[in-house]
């Protein structure tokens, strides 16, 4: 059966073009607006696929993260000075502590997963500063700048080199999505477990199984995106963990759009955004976010993606049928 | 295959919720291919034992086997891989997803185990075409494959989730109420779809209305206080003294 496609043209297309646009930014922008704008992208792409897709709601994204970047500090700080192998490490440490975590945490729901994930944060946090002090350094954190080599190809020593290959993920993440979210079973079965989990074990699935690889699939990435900040900073400390910043993630989710492809790159853009703008007007720019968070979700819980898209949906299909999440 | 040998079978289950006993040594044979209902008013445990076949609850003591093997401590997943579908009581369909994606989400695991690994490598527009657009047509769900199923009406949920658990051929389909909240046309049109499907699936109805069953089940039975009080065929069953008794309080 032909479905008919409400698409008219590949989606990645519009992911390279998007990326693309954002890397031209630079040339008018202040690079490190740009890069930090793709890095948190990438950081909050797992918590708002997380959200939308599957229902969970993480109050602890910034231990995975800090997982990633701490994973490449320890390795350019002690071991090596390659930053590929660096990132590697960085990525394969949140790896493992999202297995692990996931084992415990995923079981719970709703808003027990939510505040077993604060908790977890905070231990790491706790870890990070007090802990593992011997190895961490405390809140002075450590400092590897200098260690890190120039490579071939895409020199991740210098700036230049960290935003062109940070794109290069970006894109290579968002493909990712877009198949696992919109074109694989995995994805349809997300869906279903944010609906009804036991039907979908009554149809012979394994939920958990599901839920455990989507929480892992999504915090990987966040540690890909703590480790990605490490390289460019060359510096680590325990504050990247704090348990202050959990709403962070969550909050931008919201903002652009819970689960759209989109979502959170426009949520990035207009929350560092609105923080470097208002910041230099009023000194309470927490205040604006918070409103304006608060009228996007009175508006439909879709976000600014998720209520863009439904007005372009209209004006392209006269149909009824609710628009397709980006 | 001789069409009277037992599928699926119970011998003594009991469980009891915090001292209530909610299935009390409930011994149940299904023939394979028949299609039998299971009444019984309110309260009376009918659930807690669909339950416990399906690998919902698993019960304090007594067995369940399906083909004469033991799958009393089997989950509900492994329980499908076997060939036991279920629908819910309270319609489940998933609502965020199109009609025909609902299908091939049911549909995928007759094509591939259904590993959450496999599932990230698969497609969803690679279940099998075919056996979809086939089932899509056979329950008239066609006109609205590409709808949310929470656009739907809750006579086309229930069919949808009626199709769900068929598309994957499953040799007892179990059916929870399937006629609770529709209409007498809605009802009308399950029970055409449920009697075009006799003879080639075993199926078991629990019912809260006999009068819903009657002409589709080949045999009933009658669930009071936990225990199973007759057996048999409708009119049979209807004249027992004691299912009178119990069921209509003696009328």
């Amino acid at each position: 059966m032909k479905l008919s496609k409400s698409m008219f043209f590949d989606r990645r297309y519009i992911i390279v073009v998007v990326f693309v646009v954002l890397y031209l930014l630079r040339y008018v922008l202040p690079e490190a607006f740009v890069l930090e704008v793709v890095i948190q992208s990438i950081y909050v792409m797992g918590c708002s696929f997380l959200i939308g897709r599957l229902g969970l709601v993480s109050f602890g994204q910034p231990v995975y993260l800090a997982a990633g970047a701490y994973g490449t500090a320890f390795y350019l700080y002690y071991v090596g000075t390659n930053p590929y192998i660096g990132i590697l490490v960085g990525v394969l440490m949140g790896l493992m502590v999202s297995i692990v975590a996931g084992v415990f945490l995923v079981r719970l729901s709703s808003s027990y997963f939510t505040l077993s994930n604060l908790a977890f944060c905070a231990i790491g946090f706790f870890l990070l500063q007090k802990v593992l002090v011997k190895y961490t350094h405390g809140d002075n954190g450590l400092w590897f700048l200098s260690k890190i080599d120039s490579t071939v190809i895409i020199d991740l020593s210098t700036t230049k080199g960290i935003v062109y290959f940070s794109f290069l993920i970006a894109i290579g993440v968002w493909f990712l999505y877009d198949y696992l979210m919109d074109r694989s079973v995995f994805g349809a079965a997300c869906l279903a477990v944010k609906i009804n989990e036991e039907k979908l074990r009554f149809l012979g699935y394994n939920a958990f199984n599901v839920k455990w690889l989507a929480f892992v699939i999504a915090n990987t990435t966040a540690a890909l995106a703590g480790s990605l900040n490490a390289i460019y900073l060359g510096f680590v400390s325990p504050s990247i963990a704090d348990v202050s910043k959990a709403v962070e993630a969550v909050a931008i989710s919201m903002l652009g759009g819970a689960g759209t492809l989109f979502g959170p790159v426009a949520g990035v853009l207009i929350f560092i955004g609105l923080k470097d703008i208002i910041s230099q007007i009023v000194s309470h720019w927490e205040l604006v976010v918070g409103i304006m968070l608060v009228a996007i979700m009175i508006r439909g819980e879709k976000g600014i993606v998720g209520s863009l898209e439904g007005i372009v949906h209209k004006s392209i299909t006269k149909n009824n049928n609710k628009p397709v999440s980006w | 295959m001789n069409s009277s040998e037992t599928i699926l079978k119970t011998k003594n289950i009991t469980k009891k919720f915090n001292g209530l006993i909610a299935v009390d040594g409930v011994s149940f044979d299904i023939k394979e291919n028949e299609i039998i209902g299971l009444i019984g008013p309110n309260g009376a445990g009918k659930t807690t034992f669909f339950n416990i076949l399906t690998g919902g609850f698993i019960p304090d003591s007594g067995k369940v086997y399906y083909k004469n093997k033991d799958i009393t401590e089997l989950s509900p997943e492994q329980r499908v891989s076997l060939g036991i579908a279920r629908t819910f009581q309270l319609t489940s369909t998933f609502d965020n997803l199109k009609v025909i994606d609902n299908i091939k989400l049911a549909c995928y695991r007759l094509q591939y185990s259904p590993s959450v690994l496999g599932m990230c490598l698969h497609r969803l527009d690679s279940a099998i075409s075919e056996k979809i657009e086939k089932c899509l047509i056979t329950f008239g769900l066609n006109r609205l494959a590409n709808r949310y199923a929470g656009e739907l009406s809750l006579g086309e949920k229930r069919i949808l989730e009626i199709a769900m658990a068929l598309v994957i051929d499953p040799e007892v389909l179990l059916l929870d109420e399937p006629f609770a909240g529709l209409s007498e046309a809605e009802i009308d049109e399950v029970l055409m779809t449920l009697k075009e499907h006799a003879k080639q699936q075993t199926i078991v109805i629990v019912e809260h209305k006999i009068s819903k069953i009657t002409d589709l089940v080949e045999r009933v039975g009658v669930m009071v206080e936990g225990k199973i009080i007759a057996v048999g065929k409708v009119e049979e069953v209807l004249e027992d003294p004691q299912v009178r008794k119990s069921y209509w309080g003696g009328v």
